[in-house]
């Protein structure tokens, strides 16, 4: 049935708009007309996690392992990515949806705590944001031999170019992205491979890790060696938009083992390579393409760079801005962050992440603290992962019936080690960088989730009270049924 | 038809005139709202809705920035999948319910990419706040 419109009453049938027949997915569904395929899912999980700190990370990993036999950290932590790929495997099979993460974690523990574990997370975003500007800043004004302080002007061209694409309402597009993150994929296994090859230097400790190294070193490897993976399980929010569920699973599975092969063949040959001082620059990338094919090899890991830039910057705004928008049309956030511009973009998020992430940028610029930046976003991401297992086992007693497409087996010993694996890789990657007790990391942590824990504490129960009255304050437009009463049942959550 | 009502105990659910009645309502602010228009320029989309209590399907279109009327069943390939229950997505149309809400906590599900999620939270934003 439907109606003219301004009508109040049932008419007759209308005639539908063209193509009446549709195919059927699995999910009991028409199938989408633009949808995801398992390619686009393992880029988008790919390139979520390959931003351009990757470089930064895989090279710092060397100062705490035998170069050589980096790789066994980096499988070790990959071996770690795949338990945390199980527990968002059963999570996203449950809640396949871009709100999944407020889902899975408010049905599983105290909403307060799961907010504030949520925005403290979103704390990565921010980072790996600020850290990208910088290190694609800090790239193109070394490959065009600028002095240092020009690396500020592309950060902030960067990051303005971004911000401005992002409320223009421009996005890259599903194959572009497939292209972007291939190529720098592609270029980089190439580039290393090349590197080892060219080297003529067989590898000397590609099978003892603690040569020269203690075995806390190691912990330390793994940890960061997690960082390298971190972001794979962002595409669990593309959930709504893939051709069939469990593309998501998948996709994961098949990113973490390129992840692996790439950034184990690339901290090799960096470690083979370079030297310290090379391997501890804003730029370890660049010096590895230059010390394989010269001047062209340093300006093919120039763009290459500049690429992963691409990857982060769209999904990284994307996802945070909807995040943030979504959060406070719930009505978690203040209404302010829901103010949508004509292209029907959440601009004060935009605005305010590009901003965020600039200061961030420039301190790091200033301080060249870009390890303290990547032992923050290990020690978040190894947090999340320990907060997954948790919900995953949890969930197992509260919504035991829930449908599961996909159950993690031997839960019960997994999940015990992996929250207490994860929980110990959060703290040692919170107090160490470049191999040195470093508490600066812990600092910042603690200072968000403060923050954080402010906020819902403190300031969102008067912004849920003005909502409240707000509301209370409003109407109800929808008439009453006859037998009712005049205002009729107020509705659970008013717009 | 006389609007469906429940017995105790049992969970209210609207009926399809309802929610005809309740979607012209909206489309009608939609398509008078300008601002709404400038969002939605370029903006053409095929939506399926599913009610999980009555087990009907609807099917809406936006083109050239104009809502269309409401047709029954579903028709076509839908860029966008919205699932709920029939008395949320009346409430929805009336402007008494906040969709987003529904969808944080998973009592109203979609399916499509999240830039058409986010236009479709547009439209039952702006069409009765104006924001």
């Amino acid at each position: 049935m439907t109606t003219e419109p301004g009508g109040t009453g049932p008419v007759t049938p209308a005639v539908g708009p063209p193509g009446a027949t549709h195919p059927v997915t699995s999910h009991g569904g028409a199938a989408l007309r633009r949808a995801l395929g398992l390619r686009t899912v393992v880029s988008t999980s790919t390139g979520l996690a390959f931003a351009a700190l990757e470089y930064l990370a895989a090279a710092g990993l060397v100062a705490y392992v035998a170069g050589d036999s980096a790789w066994i950290a980096i499988g070790t932590a990959g071996l770690l990515a795949l338990l945390a790929w199980g527990f968002f495997g059963e999570l996203n099979g449950m809640f396949p949806t871009a709100a999944a993460i407020r889902l899975y974690m408010k049905r599983s523990m105290d909403d307060r705590v799961a907010l504030i574990i949520t925005f403290t997370y979103m704390t990565t975003i921010i980072l790996v944001i600020a850290a990208d500007a910088f290190i694609v800043g800090s790239a193109l004004s070394h490959a065009f031999n600028e002095p240092t302080w020009v690396a500020a002007i592309w950060i902030v061209g960067l990051l303005a170019l971004a911000v401005g694409a992002n409320l223009r309402g421009v996005h890259v597009a599903g194959g572009v992205q497939d292209v972007a993150t291939y190529i720098v994929l592609a270029a980089t296994l190439v580039i290393a491979s090349a590197a080892l090859l060219r080297s003529h230097a067989a590898l000397r400790y590609p099978l003892q890790p603690l040569h020269g190294h203690h075995g806390t070193d190691f912990i330390e490897a793994v940890a960061l060696g997690v960082f390298l993976y971190s972001a794979f399980e962002w595409v669990t929010t593309s959930a709504e938009e893939v051709r069939h569920p469990a593309h998501v699973h998948r996709g994961m599975l098949i990113a973490v083992g390129l992840l692996f092969v790439v950034c184990s063949v690339a901290t090799v040959a960096m470690s083979h390579v370079l030297t310290h001082h090379q391997l501890t620059s804003a730029y370890p990338q660049l010096y590895l393409g230059q010390a394989t094919f010269g001047q062209a090899g340093l300006w093919a890991m120039a763009a290459v760079t500049a690429v992963t830039a691409l990857n982060t910057f769209n999904g990284g705004f994307i996802t945070a801005s909807r995040f943030v928008y979504g959060t406070a049309r719930e009505g978690s956030l203040p209404r302010q962050l829901a103010l949508l511009n004509d292209r029907a973009v959440p601009w004060v998020p935009v605005v305010a992440l590009g901003a965020v992430s600039l200061v961030v940028a420039l301190v790091v610029a200033l301080t060249h603290g870009w390890q303290v930046l990547v032992a923050v976003g290990a020690a978040l991401e190894a947090m999340i992962y320990c907060v997954a297992a948790l919900c995953t086992v949890r969930l197992r007693t509260r919504a035991p019936d829930h449908h599961r497409p996909f159950r993690v087996r031997g839960l019960r010993v997994l999940g015990v080690v992996g929250v207490g694996l994860f929980g110990v890789l959060a703290l040692v990657a919170s107090v160490s960088v470049e191999n040195k007790f470093n508490p600066v990391p812990l600092v910042i942590i603690a200072v968000a989730a403060a923050l954080s824990a402010w906020y819902v504490l403190r300031v969102l129960p008067r912004v849920q009270a003005r909502e409240a009255a707000r509301r209370a304050a409003t109407p109800r437009r929808r008439p009453p049924r006859p037998g009712t009463s005049a205002t009729g049942p107020p509705p659970s959550v008013a717009s | 038809m006389s609007p469906c009502r429940p017995r105790r105990g049992e969970r209210p659910v609207a009926t399809s005139e309802e929610i005809a009645e309740a979607y012209a309502d909206w489309r009608a602010r939609s398509n008078e709202n300008e601002r709404l228009k400038k969002m939605v320029r370029g903006w053409d989309r095929r939506v399926h809705l599913s009610t999980t209590d009555t087990a009907e399907g609807y099917t809406l279109e936006v083109r050239d920035q104009v809502l269309s009327q409401l047709y029954p069943g579903h028709v076509g390939q839908p860029d966008l999948i919205v699932t709920g229950s029939s008395e949320d997505f009346c409430d929805m149309f009336w402007g008494d319910l906040n969709p987003s809400a529904k969808y944080m906590s998973g009592e109203i599900t979609l399916a499509g990419s999240q830039e058409d999620v986010m236009r479709l939270d547009a439209i039952s934003m702006v069409a009765f706040l104006d924001q």
